[in-house]
């Protein structure tokens, strides 16, 4: 195994290169519109966190390798060469100025997938060993331990144990046979046990057997936000493999933006094949129940709130009517945000910047967008679905001093459940 | 000859009800294309006028304007010349003959000089001194000239008498002009067309009745009003050529299927008329609709575009090999860049050593 270099770097973006980015560098009419969809670039008004310049390592490789004009000007020397220092000027604006939202993609007028370029030319930094610390020490924790954030399996057990003692739920380890397999951010079995015992409420009510995996509980997936495929790969296979052993109809992604995008979209281009199961995000699953009859709702809440759309399942994921629709059996005064669903401003924390502690003041200058459109609607609650939005909506919310509780919305649907005492668990 | 009376009195000793007026009334509205809110003001206009006197002489034509004229439907020619105008000299539609006839004419012009409205159909022969073409043996030159000269205003009707149409043709052997080569100080209308719809013709008159006055014209002298649209504009078929649904020959599948006419030499896309909007017949079909390109007959120098049935713009040459030959040079020359751009992205992944976490450590 060769150690990180410039040479390693290089060769790893050239592999990145296909027909997709071929096109979209020669599309590029150089308009800047990208740059007034991008939060870092909104916030800091600095013309460096422009998303298209963010791949500008990547626009180099292409045009003196894989353009005609950029050969001929490589054979007669006329090419600066990438070296050491591009990458670290470069590095903190690809992992520290973008969450991989994809605002930019989706009003670039030619269509060019923008963040889509930047997820790949993470690969290069990468492989050159210019990847931050804190997202370094969160992919070899996924690796070697199962969780970005060291959380092994008897700190499940513990939850578990303590959700069961408390509410004398039955939630169950490896059981085969069972028609969902849950996954868990660890952020959710650290901060925010309330959403395990939301869906073990929530499924028990729908008669859904289901069960979690001992080997494959953690949904994040650092390798895609460190941008190394063949970690990635790793950290799929590990729940592809459970899932498969168990037998289980469909695998459930939870509150977690990128899990999400990892395990659906991701997933089987990583692995390269098709699952042999199906994949959907909570809300998707919930609102079927909602739809089928399947579960029911009492009460409504008072308080003034909004939906704050997770890049990665709105804009992303096209998961948009969904929350509305759970929304609506239990919220009476929602409001729409401003740019709410496929163009939501992203909170700032996602595509691993809220794992590098070096970005902490940009992400918190970042989260002034989100700042401004809270303020414009003066809500009392804020609802999501992505644990790690709601982290980093909550270190920003209290660092402005706004006190605004922040929830998830499967949690909330579990407050308002219509519980009955017996349900026959319907068999897979 | 015309009347001192104004249309309203005339037309009730003739004993039209008031219901008959106020009907052609609303289809003179019509046909001049303005609004219905206008009826009232086009009757009391024609309520008040004069019916004119108009003279109409033929020259270099072939009588097809005439007999489009007999076809209008509003107003009928019978309800224009009987009760609208003192058409008081027309040689094919006027009772009187030879001798009878010039001096009606003679007499119409003596009396209404400087009020009477001209209208001219026919192109007009310059050549041998215009000896080409006579009436009562006087040259259709000299008879213009003399006729002009008390004219308010001149209509010039048809293709011929507007641009000169078939005789102006190439080689043009008798150097026939048109009105508008000819009379240079009086207002001249031109309604071409081979021959111009009749309720053109009669819209355009009515619009002088009721407003005392010519019609806006575009920059070939037409009335707006009906010359304003594109014939391709307005047809019917226009989907299949945005749709590049084509009529190959008379006879295959697309002009079954009724599929545009551009590539039969249709001249839509540079006539303008009104044939795709009011239509031939009472309002029943125009030559595209029964299956025919347009032939462009409104525009000038129609005979010699080159062909009916050529297309507009076809392309010159042997295109099809040219750009055939183009084509596989760029084929070639990009499969080359592709296979040697595949090569170098081949050559990266088969070096690529795949990542581990002891591999992401800072770089040297």
């Amino acid at each position: 195994m060769s150690a990180p270099s410039v040479e390693k770097g290089i060769r790893f973006i050239r592999e990145q290169i296909d027909a997709p980015v071929a096109s979209f560098f020669s599309a590029c009419v150089h308009c800047g519109l990208c740059a007034e969809a991008c939060l870092f670039y909104t916030q800091t008004q600095d013309p460096r966190y422009t998303p298209i310049h963010k791949v500008a390592l990547m626009r180099r490789v292409w045009e003196s390798e894989f353009t005609l004009w950029g050969r001929i000007k490589s054979a007669l020397g006329l090419t600066k060469p990438i070296t050491e220092a591009d990458f670290t000027e470069w590095e903190t604006l690809v992992y520290d100025g973008c969450s991989l939202c994809g605002r930019c993609s989706l009003v670039c007028p030619v269509g060019n997938d923008i963040s889509g370029m930047i997820r790949k030319v993470r690969e290069g930094f990468a492989a050159a060993g210019h990847a931050p610390e804190g997202l370094i020490g969160a992919t070899t924790r996924a690796i070697e331990i199962g969780s970005p954030m060291g959380v092994r399996l008897p700190a499940l057990q513990a939850q578990i144990r303590h959700i069961q003692e408390s509410t004398g739920l039955e939630i169950s380890l490896d059981r085969p046979g069972v028609e969902y397999m849950a996954l868990l951010s660890s952020m959710e079995i650290m901060n925010f046990p309330e959403y395990l015992e939301a869906i073990a409420r929530i499924l028990r009510q729908a008669g859904k057997s289901w069960t979690i995996s001992s080997k494959a509980f953690e949904a994040t997936n650092s390798g895609i936000q460190i941008g190394a495929s063949d970690l990635a790969r790793v950290l799929v296979q590990r729940i592809v493999d459970a899932a498969e052993e168990l037998g289980v109809k469909m695998v459930i992604s939870p509150e977690c933006g990128h899990g999400y995008t990892a395990i659906r979209w991701d997933g089987p281009n990583l692995i390269g094949r098709p699952y042999k199961f199906k994949v959907k995000h909570i809300l998707e699953l919930l609102d079927e129940f909602r739809e089928q009859g399947l579960i029911q709702t009492q009460g409504l809440e008072e308080a003034r709130l909004s939906f704050h759309d997770p890049c990665q399942i709105a804009r992303k994921g096209g998961v948009v009517r969904q929350p509305r629709a759970l929304l609506g059996l239990v919220a009476a005064n929602f409001v729409e945000m401003s740019d709410a669903g496929a163009m939501n401003w992203c909170c700032g924390g996602g595509g691993g910047v809220s794992a590098n502690e070096r970005a902490d003041a940009l992400r918190l200058t970042a989260f002034k967008q989100k700042k401004a459109q809270l303020d414009a609607l003066k809500v009392d609650t804020l609802v999501t679905a992505c644990a790690n939005c709601r982290i980093t909506l909550e270190e920003g919310l209290e660092a402005n001093d706004m006190n605004i509780p922040v929830i998830g919305l499967t949690e909330m649907i579990a407050e308002h459940l219509v519980e009955t005492d017996r349900i026959e668990e319907k068999s897979a | 000859m015309a009347d001192d009376i104004t249309l309203g009195e005339s037309l009730r000793r003739r004993g039209l009800t008031r219901r008959d007026f106020m009907g052609f009334c609303a289809a003179a509205t019509s046909v001049m294309a303005l609004p219905p809110a206008l009826i009232p003001q086009v009757a009391a206009a024609l309520e008040a006028a004069k019916r004119p006197s108009v003279i109409w002489l033929s020259f270099q034509e072939c009588t097809g304007c005439t007999e489009s004229l007999t076809r209008s439907h509003a107003p009928t020619v019978e309800g224009l010349i009987f009760d609208f105008i003192s058409l008081d000299y027309h040689h094919t539609l006027q009772a009187a003959a030879g001798e009878a006839a010039e001096q009606a004419r003679e007499e119409a012009m003596k009396a209404n000089h400087g009020k009477y409205i001209l209208i001219v159909d026919g192109a007009i022969p310059l050549g041998e001194n215009g000896n080409y073409s006579a009436i009562a043996g006087v040259s259709n030159l000299a008879m213009l000239k003399e006729a002009a000269a008390g004219a308010a205003a001149i209509i010039a009707i048809g293709t011929c008498a507007a641009y000169g149409g078939l005789p102006m043709a190439a080689p043009n052997p008798t150097g026939a002009v048109p009105v508008s080569e000819i009379i240079k100080d009086k207002p001249i209308v031109n309604v071409p067309g081979c021959p111009p719809i009749p309720t053109v013709i009669t819209g355009v008159l009515a619009h002088f009745l009721v407003f005392g006055a010519l019609p806006a014209l575009d920059r070939l002298g037409r009335p707006l009003a009906f010359y304003g649209q594109n014939i391709h504009d307005r047809c019917y078929r226009r989907p299949f050529y945005e749709r590049g649904q084509f009529a190959e020959t008379f006879d295959d599948e697309g002009a079954r299927k009724g599929w545009c006419l551009y590539k039969l030499g249709c001249k839509g896309p540079i006539t303008y008329n009104a044939c795709a909007t009011t239509k031939w017949n009472e309002g029943t079909s125009f030559p595209i609709q029964s299956g025919h390109g347009c032939i462009g007959c409104s525009e000038p120098g129609f005979w010699d575009f080159g062909g009916l049935y050529k297309a507009l713009s076809a392309p010159p040459g042997n295109a099809g090999a040219t750009v055939a030959s183009a084509a596989a040079i760029g084929i070639a020359t990009g499969a080359l860049a592709a296979a040697l751009n595949r090569s170098n992205k081949k050559a990266a992944a088969k070096a690529h050593e795949a990542l581990g976490v002891k591999d992401l450590g800072k770089g040297s």
